[in-house]
């Protein structure tokens, strides 16, 4: 392993002088594995989704055997974690952003700047911001084939109607918005004040962007670490700018505009409270939900029709968040090869790349002349057919969500038959949006930040919901050790 | 953890070690399949907790950073805090528990209608078989502080609390562990009679005649026959569990919040949110040393309860 | 209790039964809201969040989406398979365990039972488990999750509590009559305990049914996934930044958790008269 890295290095060096012919060379070098062992969790095509045929369709498109395994999703870091204790890795693996920084920082990921800079992909993905974004001091342990996404918020148009307002754009008219919606008649049942505007599933996020489902009230204040303007490591959570979020918070939620249970509620209490119309405002994911979002409302005989609303003025813009990577192990013995052959293809354009994308003819897609779900197709009118496992629903995407994908297929059946809201949403979301930051970890963060972080989430919660003073709450933090964590979380890292 | 029997003892013991081996060899054979289950699936495993003398994180070897771990722990406020929150859940919610399934196995033994008796029994066991997420989903919904709350709801309409002054039981500091309780009973109560049914069921019913003949009342009978042959299954059963005290995690993690925390986190939500909100990649060394930590203690209280079983019922413990 | 006392207690303190059939009738309701709850919502294709004493728009779709998943019929036969070998399993070990317990006198005894006190305290946690499951060739296969739980002290300590109350006069009486300790244990011991049988093998298949966390940790071939696996999913759904989100996905959900509820409302009448009757040692005796 060691002489590989060896060999890596020299590599480097000969590219700075001579770069284009290396390009040729790596190729001839690059030998083709045999066989590929991937680790994913469930947003790859499980079992009962027809992974056998996705797997015999990647087999048949590469000519290498591929082996998937595929842990349950809940468990899937529980088992990633005793798996690398194990010792038998994968030569593949999927990693969430937190995972992906740890494990990089172990060294248990196989650097693969330079396979990159040597690769078509360099060319093909559109925004190398997402890439960039993945970089650790230079080094490269992951692609990411789409975007992240990130939370947009809906408005429900009935009931700015009913309250005879217009979208706001400031947090001035947001505010104004909110308390229509708590006082006055938004659903039009002729009662006034059994509503109320906002809903969150927890006041704040439990990873990176955090602030993603109430960003309004937020806006600039960040709860963790981010390198500032100026390059340097600071905590968010000690700025003023958290202090004035923390007091907007408590305002709302004593005024009543933000749901009482929003500190208990689930993702799902959510969705079911918004379906059942009993608040108006709702910040969740941008592209594919907005069509579920609406699909759900008209089942509930709500009015379906939301707004994505462009972020605010002071929140400026709405986080994106870092997307799951695709990362090749210290294990696999030929990295070259399954950079190559297997991330390099993922996002070929061509046969591949739609492979990933939607996935196999006749069982996720299909061109022939039928009917699917009460619609009927043409001969050779490209759609998604019927969900394996979830009977009554279609199939929108394999791996790949082709709305969020970094580099475009030469030919996309469905580009034009992306729903309208859905399209609408990922539009405004990507028109106001920032990359939420890798934070590289260290061994004071990954000693210090866990009681950090549930002492941070404390303190939100007791000023939001229990009418704890911002200063109450401070002095908490410094009495409680926080500030001193903190204090110690940054210097390590700025040591860095 | 020897029943006295002071005649077989003494007759025994005037045999040789290897005859009274000999005369007990088929036993010898009956548990060994025990003992190879002992042997691969807990002692085997066990090697792990030198993983607490260690900094592990599942990919560079461990390496040994002695008593780090262990002064890191005990030098955490919030550990404490978990440390004490645990204890003083699991044993109140072990107590109420039981209690009430004792109470209620008692009072089950007494229905005359045999189809009354089925019914309930069969739907005192349903909430065992639902799962805690479904539960804390279900439950969130019946304490809610908003008109769908039906304790909240039904508190207003008796006039107890006034209409804007609902209680957000499982978000106030105040109210949470009531509800923890009151969740917990719901669940498990039901399951817990199961135990004590059987043995109920095999109460000699000569004793209950021998009872009535001595004109014992319903009170009567249930005081001096029913209860005490109760009374060894729940001794066994609360010591049982107070080995698994320490574990408690599922439950509470479910049902916690941001705003809980205090009263409401415990041992293994604290590890659980450590590892999480912390760099994602656990700290294997510092969990195992907690573990090590709750088993010690577990082990003191099954120690100690053992102790005074054997004091109260002659010489008996519980294993 | 026999049918002369009972006769006498019903003469005696009626008032007494009438409250106690009333306070079951309340506590059996109190018991049900929370169901009812979920059962009401399963028959709703409305997603709806607050509470409803009835469905507003009233189907079986949810049902009907649970029992043609195709995908379920599997993890069923998977989960039949284990819960029976494994309750099986379970309740010879706990019973041949329990039976050399009550042995006093058997040189060891006491060893043997602190050596299964130590297991209930002591545990190497998750990554040792693990590595002792891989090198033991039990993961990703269905001996592995069978075997794990198998044994299970807590169980087996009760069992030995049953024991306990077999009087000693029929091993005595057995011995006597020429009987090995094994045959002692096969005509003694196990017909006397049908009560234990009953209610500790329920203990058994219900764990073994509801088995969520051995599965997740050392399954990762979904071909050997089990019912609460698959059931799991349907209930959590997927919370992905992108998914296929289902029309009705609460509905569903309800029906799977009503659906995991089932198969024990169909098993429990065959094993109740074990509970309601008992085990009359007395009879036996004769």
């Amino acid at each position: 392993m060691l002489k590989r890295r060896m060999l890596a290095l020299a590599a480097t060096a000969a590219m700075v002088a001579t770069s284009v012919p290396m390009v040729a060379m790596a190729d001839e070098e690059v030998e083709k594995p045999e066989k590929i062992t991937i680790m994913v969790d469930g947003t790859v095509f499980t079992q009962a989704n027809g992974r056998a045929e996705f797997e015999a369709r990647w087999e048949e498109l590469t000519g290498i055997d591929l082996e998937i395994i595929q842990p349950d999703h809940d468990a899937y870091y529980d088992v990633v974690g005793q798996t690398m204790a194990g010792g038998d890795w994968p030569d593949v693996i999927i990693l969430s952003s937190t995972y992906y920084a740890g494990y990089a920082a172990e060294g248990v990921l196989w650097d693969m700047s330079e396979a990159y800079e040597n690769s078509s992909l360099m060319e093909r993905i559109e925004d190398q911001s997402v890439i960039d974004g993945l970089r650790m001091d230079g080094a490269l342990y992951g692609i990411s084939p789409t975007r992240g996404n990130g939370c947009v918020t809906y408005v429900k148009k009935a009931w700015l109607d009913n309250c005879g307002l217009e979208a706001p754009t400031n947090y001035e008219e947001y505010l104004n918005m909110l308390n229509a919606f708590t006082t006055g008649d938004p659903d039009g049942n002729g009662v006034d004040g059994d509503t109320y505007a906002v809903s969150a599933a927890g006041l704040i996020g439990g990873e990176a962007p955090y602030v993603n489902y109430l960003p309004e009230f937020y806006q600039d204040a960040y709860p963790s670490f981010y390198k500032n303007e100026e390059g340097v490591w600071v905590d968010g959570f000690t700025e003023d700018a958290m202090k004035e979020a923390l007091q907007r918070l408590q305002d709302a939620y004593e005024a009543g505009y933000i749901d009482k249970e929003s500190l208990t509620n689930g993702t799902k209490d959510c969705r079911n409270k918004f379906y059942e119309d009993k608040f108006g405002v709702f910040t969740y994911w941008a592209g594919t939900w907005a069509t579920n979002l609406k699909t759900n409302l008209e089942a509930n005989e709500v009015d379906s029709e939301l707004i994505a609303l462009p972020a605010i003025e002071e929140t400026g813009a709405y986080f994106e968040r870092v997307a799951p990577t695709w990362c090749i192990t210290e294990g696999c013995e030929n990295p070259e090869g399954v950079f190559k052959y297997f991330i390099e293809t993922m996002l070929d354009g061509g046969d591949m790349q739609f492979l990933w994308t939607y996935g196999v003819e006749g069982v996720h897609w299909s061109t022939a002349a039928e009917e699917v779900l009460g619609v009927t197709y043409e001969e050779g009118e490209f759609h998604m057919l019927e969900n394996l496992e979830t009977e009554g629903t279609l199939y929108t995407k394999a791996h790949i969500d082709p709305m969020l994908a970094v580099a475009p297929l030469d030919y996309d059946p469905k580009a034009d038959a992306i729903p309208e809201e859905s399209r609408i949403s990922t539009e405004v979301f990507n028109s106001t949006k920032k990359q939420a930051q890798l934070v590289v970890s260290t061994d004071e963060m990954s000693m210090l930040n866990g009681d950090l972080t549930t002492l941070k989430n404390e303190i939100v919660a007791l000023v939001v919901t229990n009418g704890m003073t911002v200063e109450e709450a401070y002095e908490k933090f410094e009495a409680d050790g926080g500030a001193a964590w903190s204090q110690e979380i940054v210097d390590s890292l700025n040591a860095k | 953890m020897k029943k006295k029997n002071v005649n077989n003892s003494v007759a025994v013991r005037k045999v040789p070690l290897s005859a009274r081996i000999y005369k007990y060899r088929w036993f010898y054979l009956m548990f060994l399949p025990v003992l190879i289950f002992g042997i691969l699936f807990y002692y085997m495993p066990m090697l792990g907790v030198l993983l607490s003398f260690t900094k592990y994180n599942g990919i560079k070897d461990p390496t040994f950073v002695g008593m780090d771990n262990f002064e890191r722990m005990f030098s955490m406020p919030k550990f404490w805090e978990a440390f004490w929150n645990t204890l003083e859940l699991s044993i109140i919610k072990l107590l109420l528990n039981t209690g009430m399934a004792v109470i209620l196995s008692l009072l089950l033994n007494e229905i005359i209608n045999l189809k009354l008796k089925k019914l309930a029994q069969t739907i005192i066991y349903l909430p065992h078989f639902m799962s805690w997420v479904v539960t804390a989903s279900v439950w969130g919904m019946i304490l809610s502080p908003t008109s769908e709350g039906l304790v909240n709801t039904f508190l207003i309409s008796i006039g107890v609390l006034e209409k804007g002054s609902e209680v957000y039981f499982l978000g106030s500091v105040k109210w949470w562990r009531f509800a923890y309780y009151v969740i917990n009973i719901w669940k498990d109560t039901g399951w817990g009679t199961i135990i004590f049914m059987a043995t109920l069921s095999g109460i000699n019913p000569e004793l209950y005649e021998a009872a009535a003949i001595d004109g014992a009342g319903r009170w009567k009978k249930m005081r001096y026959v029913t209860f005490p042959a109760l009374l060894n299954t729940i001794i066994t059963v609360l010591i049982l569990n107070l080995a698994k005290v320490m574990n408690l995690f599922e439950s509470v993690f479910v049902l916690q919040n941001d705003a809980v925390v205090s009263t409401a986190q415990v041992l293994q939500t604290y590890i659980y949110a450590q590892t999480f909100n912390g760099s994602g990649i656990p700290n294997y060394g510092y969990s195992t040393a907690v573990g090590l930590f709750r088993s010690l203690v577990g082990c003191a209280l099954v120690l100690v309860c053992n102790y005074l079983s054997k004091k109260v019922r002659e010489g008996r413990g519980i294993v | 209790m026999s049918k002369e006392a009972k006769m006498k207690d019903k003469v005696h303190i009626k008032p007494f039964n009438i409250i106690n059939g009333i306070l079951f009738v309340i506590v059996c309701l109190i018991i049900l809201v929370p169901i009812w709850k979920v059962l009401v919502d399963s028959l709703d294709l409305r997603t709806a969040y607050g509470m409803k004493l009835i469905p507003e728009k009233f189907g079986f779709d949810g049902y009907i989406s649970v029992f043609t998943n195709k995908t379920l019929y599997r993890p069923l036969i998977v989960s039949l398979l284990t819960t029976v070998a494994g309750t099986f399993l379970g309740l010879t070990i706990s019973t041949l365990g329990a039976y050399v317990l009550i042995q006093w006198e058997m040189p060891g005894r006491n060893f043997f039972a602190n050596f299964l006190l130590f297991t209930m305290i002591f545990s190497g946690g998750m990554i040792p488990t693990y590595l002792v499951m891989k090198s033991l060739h039990l993961t990703n296969s269905l001996l592995g999750v069978i075997l794990l739980p198998a044994l299970s002290v807590y169980n087996l300590v009760l069992m030995r509590n049953f024991f306990e109350g077999i009087p000693q006069s029929l091993f005595e009486a057995a011995t006597l009559d020429g009987c090995t300790p094994m045959a002692t244990f096969f005509r003694v011991v196990l017909p006397l305990s049908k009560a234990a049988l009953a209610s500790i093998g329920l203990m058994f298949a219900v764990s073994y049914w509801n088995d969520y966390t051995n599965y997740k940790l050392y399954i990762t071939n979904d071909q050997l996934y089990n019912f609460q696996m698959k059931l799991r999913s349907i209930v959590l759904g997927s919370d992905l930044p992108s998914a296929n989100g289902g029309a009705t996905e609460n509905t569903v959900r309800n029906a799977a958790v009503i659906t995991a509820i089932l198969p024990f409302m169909i098993l429990y009448p065959f094993l109740q008269k074990y509970f309601v009757k008992g085990v009359n040692i007395g009879a036996v005796k004769e």
